[in-house]
């Protein structure tokens, strides 16, 4: 399924296409290991062939960064445009993924994009689902985009 | 409204067919977006028909009380134990929900559950949605169930 491979894809595509901002991707991170000390974080549900979760994860900076490329503006604090704008880009990403896993026969339906942001929080999936995490590096920082999935 | 029913339907049948708790409503609201504290969220979304997302607020004590009462063993701090409950709870409750939303069982899918847990965090659902929020109690302890939705 090449789960690590259409999310880079995608993201790259995203990012240039819609924010015009360039990654660069990292190696993903290990099976287990946690995202720490990220304030916000946009995520969308994604079912049908499989169950999963996408999820962008970032720290203030980078937040505050791609929101702004986003919008076109100067960001100071995680308000609700930059929740909204978040939101927004993990509701193209989810529909670029489910754009590359329809050519395998997949298909996949998105639920709405949600954020969630706080000084101090983790976000967990069931512990029998598998988890894909890649960096991405920004003038800025890093982020995170994370896939959750089971297969059905 | 009809929702704000379904959830008190969905929300007594599941903790008193698969946590043997009575929970007692409250009156249904539109909860403002202040920030939850030092509690875990059940979290999960609907694609299809509906979308949108269920969630279950609880705060630390009432998740504790819950999980125990849930896996039949005393757990005292919010630890993957509690976290996976705490999903498998708002998994099960959205799925007596989309029963009740989709009596045909097609229109409306699930996506994977995952828990928010935090000393301060806000969830936002996006994109015009609607709000229903329902207050329950049981012995002493408080929590919320949350359905954020939009009808296509």
């Amino acid at each position: 399924m090449e789960f690590a491979k259409k999310i880079v894809e995608t993201t790259e595509e995203i990012f240039s296409t819609m924010i015009f901002m360039d990654v660069s991707p990292e190696p993903a991170l290990e099976e287990g290991k946690q995202v720490l000390d990220c304030h916000v974080s946009a995520m969308i549900g994604l079912t049908g062939s499989i169950s999963a979760m996408l999820s962008i994860h970032c720290p203030e900076a980078t937040g505050l960064a791609i929101a702004g490329g986003m919008l076109g503006m100067e960001l100071e604090e995680i308000d609700a445009d930059v929740k909204d704008a978040l939101g927004e880009i993990a509701n193209m990403m989810a529909g670029g993924l489910k754009e590359r896993f329809s050519t395998e026969d997949i298909d996949l339906e998105l639920a709405i994009p949600t954020t969630v942001t706080g000084k101090s929080y983790t976000i967990s999936a069931p512990k029998d689902s598998r988890r894909v995490v890649i960096p991405f590096s920004i003038e800025q920082g890093q982020f995170f985009v994370e896939i959750k999935y089971n297969l059905m | 409204m009809e929702h704000a029913q379904y959830i008190i339907d969905s929300t007594q049948e599941i903790f008193s067919s698969m946590i043997m708790l009575e929970v007692t409503p409250g009156q249904p609201y539109e909860r403002a977006h202040e920030p939850l504290r030092n509690s875990i969220s059940g979290i999960i979304g609907l694609a299809g028909s509906t979308k949108g997302l269920l969630a279950i607020h609880l705060p630390n004590s009432a998740a504790l009380a819950v999980t125990t009462a849930f896996l039949g063993m005393e757990v005292e701090e919010i630890d993957d134990d509690v976290r996976d409950a705490i999903g498998e709870l708002a998994n099960m409750v959205a799925g007596n929900l989309k029963s009740a939303l989709d009596p045909s069982g097609s229109d409306i899918k699930l996506s994977m559950p995952s828990a928010v847990h935090g000393e301060e965090y806000s969830i936002d659902c996006l994109a015009n949605s609607q709000t229903v929020t329902v207050p329950f109690s049981f012995n002493g302890d408080n929590f919320l169930v949350e359905l954020q939705f939009r009808q296509d």
